[in-house]
């Protein structure tokens, strides 16, 4: 039945936005995470990507979490000399995550997720309405 | 026979089968639509209406042997359709999620339609063989 196929679909663009609001929360939650020591790298911003497959059994396109990437951007620089994991200069290399990228972000996929919860809950009506016709 | 009532109300319920088979077909495709709504390089698809051709209706298919099929045994699917693309991301995606759940909303209020139909046709046979009401 090609309605339960639609909530499987609507599923798994469920399970992947959810996917993408860890990965933001983690850059929000990493956005001030310094090196430990002079000359490590600071928090490096991962990226999530979408890969779609096509499930044979559900002949349909699945939307799934592909691999997470890491952001090549460069760092920020704070000039801080009294930190301990600053260089010879007195400057500490911090986290390339732009936290007003990472909110627009997470907006985006909060925006999705619910157009597949309203998806959901539409198909559950119509499915609602189908066992109405044996009531009646 | 061609115009009596039960052929007619025959006709009826197979038209809103039909169309409630294509609201349902239609759900999954748009499902796949929002789903895939972040995924670079897809593009939404839609179906396109089942044709109501009257001058094919009553046509059937020459079964010259036992084995053959009959169209009304043969459930074949619903046309796809590229769906309008009103705007493409930079990563090739084209789906506009406000379209889409502009067409959810039409699809599930047609399906709703149909079905209240259907238990409409129903209910106008329960009358017909006495047990209405």
């Amino acid at each position: 039945m090609d309605l339960i196929k639609s909530i499987a679909v609507a599923a798994s663009g469920l399970r992947s936005q959810s996917g993408r609001m860890r990965i933001i929360s983690e850059n929000i939650a990493n956005a001030d995470s310094a090196p430990d020591r002079a000359g490590a790298e600071p928090y490096r911003r991962k990226v999530p990507t979408f890969q779609r497959h096509f499930d044979r059994t559900l002949d349909a396109q699945l939307v799934a979490l592909g691999k997470v990437q890491r952001d090549p951007s460069a760092f920020k620089v704070k000039h801080e000399p009294g930190n301990p994991a600053a260089d010879a200069k007195g400057d500490v290399q911090m986290p390339n995550v732009n936290s007003l990228v990472e909110m627009v972000d997470m907006r985006e996929a909060q925006r999705s997720y619910e157009a597949n919860l309203n998806l959901i809950s539409s198909t559950r009506r119509m499915i609602q309405r189908t066992i109405d016709i044996l009531r009646a | 026979m061609a115009n009596d009532g039960f052929s007619l109300s025959g006709g009826l319920m197979q038209a809103l089968k039909t169309r409630m088979q294509y609201q349902q077909s239609r759900q999954k495709v748009l499902a796949v639509n929002v789903a895939n709504a972040d995924s670079p390089g897809f593009r939404p698809v839609d179906l396109k209406p089942p044709s109501v051709d009257p001058a094919r209706a009553g046509v059937a298919v020459a079964q010259t042997n036992a084995g053959h099929m009959s169209l009304t045994s043969a459930n074949g699917g619903f046309d796809g359709a590229s769906a309008p693309r009103f705007e493409t991301t930079p990563n090739g995606n084209a789906v506009n999620l406000e379209d889409e759940m502009l067409k959810v909303a039409q699809n599930q209020s047609d399906y709703q339609l149909a079905a209240s139909l259907y238990s409409k046709g129903l209910g106008l046979m329960k009358i017909a063989i006495g047990k209405g009401r």
